[in-house]
């Protein structure tokens, strides 16, 4: 990111208009053959490792958890016994593929790249020494293509082949998994900020038409068209104007921000600048939570580096505009995905409040405010980079674009993948995402987190868009997508996720504090057979007005997976409210608890922790026996016992 | 000027106003609790909530008008919301009309409870208001406390005890109360229950009733929970 | 003033750290959430003396720092425990079968109902909204008091709970 010699005039107080095109197509002020070749050096450098020598490590939350750090301490151990030159070695981001975590990708000049999953510290030296030094390939999850010199290639199938890769669209997940996030340079030389260097280029009303063109909606949940947002707020006549980086990611079960953020930050962070231009604001905030701590502290260091090579600051790229960032923490609350709630939560206060107004026309500290999801700006950097029409190229008539989902549950490859919006979803669970395990059965598909709802099995083929999945009874949401096989209770999962609702709500309107812990009542005395076919009636009638009454979106969603399942899983309900049975097992008080003789050995674990004393040794075998009038059915047993011998009965 | 349509009336009113003011120069009045003028504005009670003609219901007190607004104050789906908000509030509340401050007519959520048909409220409200003195606390066994509001209560106000025509309160907690009120004022059981036989016997949860009754006795005297 | 503080060789108590805060951030109301987080750095949780005088400071009501304290789930009254195992109550981990670790994790180091920390102060069992690892479901991630330790932990099952509970036990040992 330095000046190649002393006729390189940039520099923070004068900032060179082409700075960014020069990183890569430079040098642009003067014409040097020794310059250019140390610029083109420099980028395959970067990109290839030097003399063509690469073993890429991820660090990002989930591959660290899985023992990523582990492993690199186990590379850097042997790579130089075996002659790697050391600074092949790169920590990069995650590429969506968390079923292999932690992987490692070799690649050697003359042979394909290879990609190893589940990688143990100990397998360490065995991979590499095979790649490296016997130049053979088999053992590899998959190669990037066939070259015809490796060994074993045969047996190896190319990324291109496996459905998981290929019927993936990786716009704006492009460098995860590839570039090393905390290098600004890494970024630059893959393309980084021409985004932004091309929106200063026009004028701002300019950029929102091409983000118009684009059809980009927001990518947060409610798909409202970001250049309409972006434009009202533009419109607005005050001098003071904020957007900021929705980056709580609330939703459980879905991490497709969290994974941008640490794998390619700076594409979030170029987005951010691009739409503070757009509307004429000075300031952004990145609004993390501290749950994510990974995610604040790669975000933080995009921020400070952007600033230290004036691509945040004052005359950014020498084009007049003044923008800067602060990135804050928030104190943990759902609601704060809400935009007024997250205002509010910037202001130190925590409630939302009624709109309209809406925050582009009356926002943070009552100027007009910008909030825009992390996908959305990274799209946003995307398609400016890119030009509107590699945007419209995908998805649907009305919602065009790819999108990113996390599949997680009950699926073969839990992971991140972005695909055009359009596709179904039986494509996403199914052949991308590898379908449920083997001897399970798909029972539903929820989305959109505990503002969604259930999909059942026989409607997975309908297409993942806004409109689609509004009728099937679902939201779009963030795209946290859980799948449910016939272990899951439907009742359960509605009442899991109407206690987190109960949990999150601010408290500031009747409907919502009051009505869905009526709801979460409900459900509980359902799910521990005390429901009534009452019950029922009570939760479609508080479950309607906590919809239409409630101030904020919060509430106004929160009754949609007890709707959904309702609607779709109606039988299940009246499994447990006529039968007083739980079909999946999963409700605890309508179980039955036995320990089996075969498999206990008699160490009375189980006896010790029982809380009501229900279990106790019988003499004569040895084994321990469970007393089902003072059972309490809490289920300690069954999760305490070493040798798993107790069983549950439905 | 911004003209708003309300219930089928047109009526104008300044820019920048809620539909709070276009409803009072309509006449068409929604009911309000959290709202103070310019003091408070927050719009979390949900009381004043009006069906617009996309079907939203949004609440009166906060939304601005704009021209051509359509607004209704008495459809189905926003009667039934109102409803609900007034079960919602007062299942959270405590009912002890027999000796608040706000009786005698101040009552709001009477008033709302009253209005949209929700249980809970005792008749209790209304002889100290016309300067009658309290039937329970002489020792008679008027059933007030545990009668349903809403007749605007003829009868106790003019010195005669209550007889529960209007039907009973079935909530476990007012029971509970109106029990302890009762005991503290050396009234019986059986005194209670032979006048509740007169209207309330043939009623199908007659004997759920008097169980919920006796129990509610039982806790007052052996110094129970409040 | 707080060049004075430093001068004197005295441990700050909650409130003169809740003081300096204040004064860093201007005592600006809009910045209590700031404040707050900087507190619960120190300590781990926000002591009442400390919210005390940062209502003061603010000049409002302590119900108002109290409404943004209690309402944040980053926030804690009470002391938490040398170690905190947080529990992840996302989705996926619910459906793994978290919440059954949740109850054998409270069972097995013998947390008293209505309370979160064992008696012997050494943990602290909380749930955690999501990490979103949920690759990994279902996650644990324990981290120190002052914050200066964390690590997740995937796949957790009651015999993992076990041992990391053994490891972390044995950590304290070792720094005593």
């Amino acid at each position: 990111m330095s000046r190649c010699c002393g006729k390189c005039w940039h520099s923070l107080e004068y900032p060179c208009r082409n700075y960014i095109r020069c990183r890569t197509e430079g040098p642009l002020c003067h014409d040097d053959q020794r310059c250019r070749e140390l610029r083109s050096g420099r980028a395959r450098y970067i990109k290839e490792g030097p003399n063509g020598y690469r073993i890429k490590v991820p660090l990002a939350s989930c591959s660290i958890a899985a023992g990523a750090k582990e492993v690199l301490s186990a590379v850097k151990e042997v790579v130089n016994s075996l002659g790697i030159p050391s600074d092949a070695v790169k920590t990069v981001g995650c590429t969506g593929l968390c079923y292999l975590d932690p992987w490692l990708e070799l690649k050697a000049p003359g042979m394909p790249a290879a990609l190893y999953g589940n990688v143990k510290p100990a397998e360490v030296e065995g991979i590499l020494k095979k790649y490296f030094i016997e130049n053979d390939v088999s053992g590899a999850y998959a190669i990037s293509e066939r070259t015809g010199k490796a060994k074993g290639e045969g047996d190896v199938p190319t990324l291109s082949e496996l459905d998981v890769w290929r019927l993936q669209v990786r716009y704006v997940s492009r460098n995860c998994g590839v570039i090393n996030p905390e290098s600004i340079e890494d970024y630059v030389a893959y393309g980084g900020y021409r985004g932004l260097d091309r929106a200063l280029r026009m004028s701002p009303e300019e950029v929102i038409e091409e983000v118009k063109k684009s059809g980009l909606r927001g990518r947060g949940g409610a798909g409202f068209p970001t250049w309409l947002k972006w434009r009202i707020c533009r419109n607005q006549p005050s001098k003071e104007k904020y957007v900021i980086v929705n980056a709580d990611e609330g939703d459980p079960g879905a991490f497709m921000n969290r994974l941008l953020a640490e794998s390619d930050p700076h594409r979030v962070l170029e987005g951010l600048i691009i739409a503070g231009y757009a509307v004429g604001a000075t300031k952004g905030f990145i609004f993390v939570r501290a749950e994510k701590p990974l995610m604040a502290e790669r975000l933080q260091k995009a921020v400070e580096d952007a600033r230290k090579h004036g691509i945040l600051g004052r005359n950014i790229l020498g084009r007049g505009f003044d923008f800067d960032v602060e990135v804050i923490l928030s104190a943990g609350a759902f609601v704060c995905g809400e935009e007024t709630a997250l205002i509010a939560a910037i202001e130190g206060r925590a409630t939302p409040r009624q709109r309209p107004p809406y925050p582009a026309v009356v926002g943070l500290w009552g100027k007009p405010t910008v909030i825009n999801n992390v996908e959305t700006l990274a799209h946003v950097a995307t398609l400016m980079a890119e030009g509107w029409e590699s945007f419209a190229a995908y998805g649907t008539e009305r919602s065009k674009g790819t999108k990113m989902f996390c599949v997680t549950g009950a699926v073969r490859r839990t992971g991140a993948y972005e695909v055009p919006i359009g596709t179904t979803l039986r494509t996403l669970v199914e052949r991308i995402a590898g379908g449920v395990k083997e001897g399970r059965k798909l029972k539903a598909v929820q989305i959109g987190g505990p503002s969604g709802g259930c999909v059942p099995a026989h409607l997975l083929d309908t297409p993942i868009d806004y409109e689609s999945l509004r009728d099937a009874g679902a939201i779009m949401g963030s795209g946290g997508i859980v799948v449910m096989d016939d272990t899951a209770c439907m009742v359960d999962v509605a009442r899991y996720f109407t206690s987190f609702i109960v949990a999150e709500s601010c408290g500031k309107c009747f409907p919502c504090r009051i009505g869905t812990k009526i709801l979460y009542d409900t459900l509980t005395r359902i799910t521990e057979g005390k429901g009534t076919l009452e019950d029922l009636e009570i939760l479609e009638s508080v479950g309607r007005v906590v919809r239409d009454a409630s101030l904020c979106a919060l509430g106004g969603t929160a009754p949609n997976p007890v709707l959904s399942t309702l609607r779709h899983f109606r039988d299940e309900y009246l499994a447990h409210i006529i039968d007083k049975k739980c079909p999946a097992g999963v409700c605890t008080k309508l179980l039955k608890y036995r320990i089996d003789p075969g498999k206990c050995v008699g160490c009375g674990t189980c006896a010790k922790h029982c809380p009501a004393g229900a279990i106790s040794k019988d003499e004569g075998t040895g084994k321990y026996v469970i007393d089902q009038e003072k059972c309490v059915k809490c289920g300690t047993c069954v999760t305490i016992c070493p040798v798993n011998a107790v069983m549950k009965e439905v | 000027m911004v003209r708003v349509i309300v219930n089928g009336k047109e009526v104008h009113v300044p820019e920048g106003e809620t539909i709070l003011a276009a409803l009072k120069k309509a006449g068409d009045a929604v009911p309000t609790l959290c709202f103070f003028g310019h003091m408070y504005r927050e719009a979390s009670c949900r009381m004043c909530l009006v069906e617009l003609s996309n079907g939203k219901l949004v609440p009166a007190c906060a939304y601005p008008v704009s021209d051509g607004l359509e607004v209704r104050t008495d459809t189905p789906r926003v009667r039934e919301a109102r409803r609900t908000v007034v079960e919602f509030i007062l299942s959270i509340h405590r009912i002890r009309c027999w000796s608040c401050p706000r009786k005698g007519g101040h009552c709001e959520l009477l008033k709302l409870a009253t209005a949209y048909w929700v249980e809970g409220i005792p008749v209790c409200s209304s002889c100290p208001l016309y300067g009658k003195d309290c039937l329970v606390v002489k020792g008679e066994p008027c059933l007030g406390p545990v009668t349903l509001a809403g007749c605007g209560d003829p009868c106790p106000s003019n010195g005669s005890p209550c007889i529960g025509c209007r039907g009973p309160v079935t909530r476990r907690d007012v029971l509970e109360a109106a029990a302890q009120f009762y005991v503290s004022n050396g009234v019986e059981l059986r005194d209670v229950l032979e006048v509740t036989s007169m209207f309330w016997e043939g009623l199908p949860n007659y004997n759920a009733l008097k169980a919920s009754l006796e129990e509610a006795f039982r806790k007052a005297l052996g110094g129970g929970a409040d | 003033m707080a060049q004075l503080l430093k001068l004197v060789p005295k441990e700050a108590t909650p409130g003169t750290l809740a003081h300096d805060v204040a004064v860093k951030y201007g005592r600006e109301r809009r910045h209590l959430i700031r404040m707050l987080q900087e507190i619960q750095s120190t300590y781990g949780y926000l002591p009442q003396e400390a919210l005390r005088v940062i209502a003061n400071e603010l000049k409002v009501p302590l119900t108002e720092v109290l409404t943004v304290a209690t309402f944040y789930h980053q926030f804690r009254l009470e002391k938490p425990g040398e170690f905190i195992v947080m529990l992840c109550m996302g989705t996926a981990c619910h459906l793994r079968g978290n919440a059954a670790n949740y109850e054998f994790l409270r069972t097995y180091l013998g947390i008293k109902p209505g309370k979160s920390t064992t008696d012997d102060g050494v943990f602290s069992v909380e749930k955690a909204r999501c990490f979103g690892c949920c690759s990994l479901a279902p996650v644990v991630m324990v981290v120190s008091r002052d914050g200066s330790y964390r690590r997740l932990y995937g796949g957790v099952t009651p015999a993992k709970l076990r041992r990391i509970v053994a490891e972390h036990r044995a950590k304290l040992a070792k720094k005593r």
